[in-house]
């Protein structure tokens, strides 16, 4: 009984081990993938299970964007996702500012870069493609 | 000719409308109300509060302006460090603790590590003292702030500590420590711009002074649920009721226009073309630098 409890305890250790260094080498990777010339703002861990209905993006947070900086969305996903991360950028009158797919000729693009000329609050919205269950990360950074 | 006149009229009136179209310009304002009422702060619910705490402006992106703007590094904008005062109370301790953060990412983002490992042992000792020191790595970021070609994963630790930091408090309860550690980052942020203008005047950087209009509202938002709870945080928010008022007449405006795509590489860049513009005068700025100056030195000196 002690055995099975203290083999238990060695994989339960073991896998919370295992998956804290999975995810630590994933972001680490992730960041290096920004670029040389950019320096790290702000990250958004994203988790989603699979939308009912694929519609609008269902991860939704608030940035504040200031005029005349250069900022670059990095998107990167776990291996397990269904689909790759995607971001859209809306301003204060949820006009779309900017999109990481294009639904008219299917391109996605894995970052995308941004020169801000309207300092305000927009809101930075992620997914998996066409709805799709997975885990990722979205680094926001600005261009030297 | 009655004809001829409403012919004028009609084409007068749709060449107004489709000008007005293309120039519309709007306007940021602050509500109506003075201040806000503690009683609609605390009907935010937890996950629009932490929105609010990840939206504030980061001072790195201050200090990055600076660095566009070769902007020399100065110690003399830091606050110092921990030894030379006396954080007594919780709220010193909160309030210091994020503007040694601004700090730490004023120094990362300059590469001076030497200054950076001195404000990281402080940083080391409040936080154990508000017991969230369990969130800071420090002989990685130690370790990190020695080698200069890891910067992006020194800021990356070191946000990333706060944040935990943030998200520890608001769930335990604690969460007005949570924002009097944002405010401290911001006025620190603030303070850092302000004292820059002062010495090297610039438009882009006056200009960004200005913007900070738009997250004042958010700010209030997070400290008002805890304005009467305490004698030291009343004091804090009329501190910061006194520097909105200095925003009150500032105007930001609008000027729209569609954002345009450039695929280059096989990257895709987005250029706005709308864009904001601020109206401050040299007076305005000026109680401005004042004000964030008199209630910064407070803060430090616990005075």
């Amino acid at each position: 009984m002690k055995k099975t409890i203290l083999t238990l305890a060695f994989l339960f250790v073991m896998g919370t081990l295992s998956f804290g260094q999975v995810n630590d080498s994933f972001m680490s990777n992730c960041l290096a993938n920004t670029g040389d010339n950019t320096k790290y703002l702000k990250d958004f861990r994203v988790q989603l299970g699979k939308a009912i209905v694929p519609g609008e993006l269902r991860y939704r947070a608030n940035m504040s964007l200031w005029k005349n900086t250069r900022y670059r969305f990095t998107m990167c996903n776990e291996e397990n996702s269904g689909g790759q991360l995607i971001i859209t950028i809306k301003d204060d009158s949820h006009k779309l500012v900017l999109s990481s797919f294009d639904k008219k000729t299917g391109k996605l693009y894995s970052h995308i870069d941004f020169e801000c000329r309207k300092s305000g609050i927009y809101q930075i919205n992620y997914d998996f493609i066409n709805g799709q269950q997975g885990s990722g990360v979205g680094f926001v950074s600005m261009i030297k | 000719m009655k004809e001829r006149l409403l012919v004028i009229l009609l084409l007068v009136s749709l060449g107004f409308s489709c000008r007005n179209s293309k120039t519309k310009t709007s306007e940021f304002a602050f509500s109506k109300t003075d201040s806000i009422p503690a009683s609609e702060a605390e009907k935010l619910s937890p996950e629009a509060i932490a929105d609010i705490s990840k939206n504030i402006s980061s001072p790195l992106e201050i200090a990055n302006l600076l660095q566009i703007l070769q902007v020399p590094f100065s110690q003399d904008y830091l606050a110092g460090m921990t030894q030379n005062n006396n954080q007594s109370t919780d709220f010193d301790k909160a309030l210091k603790l994020g503007i040694l953060g601004a700090d730490l990412g004023y120094l990362n983002m300059y590469e001076k590590t030497g200054s950076s490992l001195e404000v990281l042992s402080s940083i080391r000792k409040i936080a154990g003292e508000i017991e969230v020191g369990q969130f800071f790595d420090f002989e990685t970021l130690k370790r990190l702030s020695k080698n200069k070609s890891n910067l992006d994963s020194l800021l990356f630790l070191s946000i990333d500590s706060y944040n935990k930091i943030d998200g520890y408090l608001r769930s335990n309860d604690r969460g007005q420590l949570s924002a009097l550690m944002i405010i401290g980052v911001w006025i620190e942020g603030q303070y850092l711009a302000t004292q820059v203008v002062k010495r090297f005047p610039n438009k882009m950087l006056s200009d960004r002074i200005g913007e900070q209009k738009i997250i004042l509202n958010d700010l209030l938002l997070l400290i008002s649920p805890y304005c009467n709870k305490n004698p030291e945080v009343a004091s804090l928010c009329r501190d910061m009721q006194a520097i909105k008022d200095k925003y009150r007449d500032i105007r930001i405006t609008y000027t729209p226009g569609d954002p345009i795509s450039v695929e280059k590489d096989g990257g895709l860049t987005i250029k706005q073309t709308e864009t904001s513009v601020v109206t401050m005068s040299e007076e305005q700025l000026t109680n401005i630098i004042e004000t964030t100056r008199d209630i910064r030195d407070r803060l430090i000196l616990n005075k």
